[in-house]
């Protein structure tokens, strides 16, 4: 059974969001929500600059679900994490719950006003009738329905963001670690076995990865 | 009298007891009945038709070819298949 | 079921959301030039990199919004741990339980009623401004602690029996009330609170009084001025000092427009639920002796008078002043004697 994830590769992500624009423009989220950021650690550090692109990561045991005073979340059979806006009342518990700052709301106002809380979908809507434009004005596109994956993930130009089911996205990623270099190159060598030669470099621009 | 209103009063406090002990974390399941999920409404994936266009194949209600189909299209994610091995 | 090993997490848990507050933002030093030489000696070793992922520290991102550079914070677990374990569970039986002890208690013991017959003679003892300041601070308390109730236990208990759409109606109704009648609730303590200070400081007799838990279990007379020391401590630690707590974290919890840190807005959920639920559980006390415990109190402060009898057998010290300054007439300002006072007298 299909079991929806997200991973990103922080050795390929270039921090373009891309994916950011793919899916506000997607979903056609208003201003001020971000469904999806791109967040650089060590953001200018030659060597050691970081990026990773993060959204709801449709979490098996999620705070946001477990917080809401109205049980407005729901998981489905393939693992994506939803929610009902009509029954949210927009008191922010999800945001203060989610590890990764998923939940958004349209509003910061004075006493709680915050509007009906957004978050990724994983592409799949939300309770409204699939594919149809009450369920695209709330929650943006179906894109599980039309039998298409998140579309942030479809469109990575470096292929950094992967989305889809759990197991296939872990073999293309295993597939990748595999052939990401060899002998001292690969992934984990130099922790398990030792700094290679002394002053080796990492891996010249443009190889392999 | 007395002494059953005291009964009465004990069952309503254990009962009370009992009920509290399952307020807290509910198990996160994947309940789906009727059309909801756990109460709340929503329709699978694989109950759509295909869209007209875009060349995605499987049969409306049937998970195993949706998921053939998300399968494929996942596969497309892997640039070492996508490219170099068709 | 409640483990000791639940309990230990349990601390260990509120521990943890204590802590970072005093360390919170705090770039791990160095650990970008950590990152770069480790990418050197051993390639493909992001071990660095993701210790400060884990750190919660805020980093570069064009994402506009709260804390939008932190990509994992830890925190929000945990409070999803407090506020599901311990609150929820012992805050719940805290509150169910005192509610049937109370209720045995009235089972058991009866309400306590006026010795003597009443003398028909009514005495003044709140003013109407007393009473406004009073009945505001009542009405708005309830309000708001029914929909914090409905906000934290509401889920469990009347989601299951309502159903989802209307709970999440009454739910949201609840929450904008809870928004708007806490800034009511708010001002209403201060003003509470300057009207009733001056009657509430503690004097000689509290000790004794508090010493026989005021003839509550033994039905013995205690002399007590114009509050006896059950009601002082209602007021210092209820609606003083259980106020400004809920109040404070109450505030922070309304605004969430100045960009508090979700640490923040945790820990003051945290504050502010605790100090709730003890909140509501000693008002079950005061309302219970402010209603059916005790005749002749909730008339007190519905229509202001008490009968003299009522005052002697509650109030003695009290009594005796309130004599002396003949207090039995209506102060200036406070009307006539209301319908409801002769019928309270009626009635008992
Ligand atoms: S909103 Fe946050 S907590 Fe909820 S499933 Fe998504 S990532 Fe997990
Ligand atoms: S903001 Fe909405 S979705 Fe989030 S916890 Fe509150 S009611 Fe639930």
């Amino acid at each position: 059974m299909a079991r929806m994830k997200f991973l990103c590769d922080a050795e390929r992500c270039i921090e373009c969001n891309g994916c950011v624009t793919a899916c506000k423009n997607e979903n056609e989220v208003p201003w001020g929500v971000n469904r999806r950021r791109v967040v650089t650690i060590n953001d200018g550090v030659i060597g050691a600059e970081k990026s990773m692109s993060v959204a709801c990561m449709h979490c098996s045991d999620a705070p946001c679900m477990a917080v809401c005073p109205v049980d407005c979340f729901y998981r489905t059979e393939d693992g994506v994490v939803l929610h009902d806006k009509d029954l949210c009342i927009g008191c922010g518990y999800c945001f203060y719950a989610c590890p990764f700052g998923a939940p958004q709301f349209p509003q910061a106002g004075a006493f709680g006003m915050r509007g009906k809380m957004d978050k990724c979908t994983f592409c799949a809507g939300g309770p409204e009738a699939d594919r149809s434009e009450s369920e695209f004005k709330k929650y943006g596109r179906n894109r599980l329905a039309e039998g298409k994956l998140p579309a942030c993930a479809e469109m990575c130009s470096t292929k950094a963001l992967l989305g889809g089911d759990g197991d296939v996205i872990a073999d293309i990623y295993r597939e990748r670690v595999t052939r990401r270099g060899k002998g001292a190159e690969v992934w984990g060598w130099g922790t398990a076995y030792g700094p290679g030669k002394p002053g080796a470099q990492p891996p010249a621009a443009g190889g392999k990865s | 009298m007395r002494p059953r209103r005291m009964v009465v009063a004990l069952l309503a406090a254990a009962a009370a007891v009992f009920g509290l002990a399952a307020c807290g974390e509910s198990e996160q399941v994947v309940v789906y009945t009727q059309g909801k999920y756990q109460g709340k409404p929503d329709t699978k994936p694989w109950d759509n038709a295909p869209l007209a266009y875009g060349g995605n194949d499987w049969t409306k209600g049937d998970k195993a070819s949706w998921e053939k189909q998300i399968n494929t299209r996942n596969l497309g994610q892997n640039e070492y298949r996508r490219i170099y091995n068709q | 079921m409640l483990t000791r090993t639940h309990l230990a997490g349990w601390c260990f848990a509120l521990m943890a959301l204590v802590a970072p507050s005093a360390g919170f933002a705090q770039a791990a030093p160095g650990s970008a030039q950590q990152q770069a030489e480790r990418a050197a000696t051993q390639p493909g070793n992001n071990a660095p990199v993701w210790r400060e992922v884990r750190s919660g520290q805020a980093n570069y991102t064009t994402a506009q919004g709260r804390e939008a550079g932190v990509l994992v914070q830890s925190s929000g677990d945990t409070w999803r741990q407090i506020r599901n374990g311990p609150i929820t569970v012992y805050g719940g039986w805290l509150v169910v339980l005192v509610a049937l002890a109370i209720a045995a208690f009235y089972l058991v013991r009866g309400p306590i009623k006026t010795h003597d017959r009443p003398t028909g003679n009514l005495i003044y003892r709140f003013s109407v401004v007393e009473r406004w300041a009073h009945w505001t601070l009542a009405i708005s308390f309830c309000l708001l602690a029914v929909t914090g109730l409905t906000i934290l236990f509401g889920k469990h208990v009347l989601l299951p029996v309502i159903g989802y759409t209307l709970f999440a109606w009454l739910t949201l109704l609840g929450k904008n009330v809870h928004n708007f009648v806490g800034p009511i609730f708010m001002a209403s303590i201060v003003v509470f609170f300057l009207i009733f200070v001056k009657d509430n400081w503690p004097s000689k007799g509290d000790l004794t009084w508090i010493a026989s838990a005021g003839g509550l279990f033994t039905g013995k007379h205690v002399p007590s001025g114009r509050f006896n020391a059950g009601e002082k401590s209602w007021f210092w630690m209820g609606v003083v000092f259980l106020g400004i707590v809920s109040s404070v974290s109450g505030l922070v919890l309304l605004f969430p427009n100045f960009e508090q840190l979700r640490l923040t807005m945790q820990q003051a959920h945290v504050v502010h639920s605790v100090s709730g639920i003890l909140f509501m559980t000693l008002s079950l006390g005061h309302i219970y002796v402010g209603t059916i415990g005790i005749e002749g109190s909730y008339q007190a402060m519905r229509t202001g008078y008490v009968d003299e009898s009522w005052a002697k057998e509650h109030h003695e010290l009290w009594y005796e002043d309130a004599k002396k300054q003949g207090a039995n007439r209506p102060a200036a300002g406070g009307g006539a004697v209301p319908a409801g006072a002769a019928q309270a007298r009626r009635d008992e």
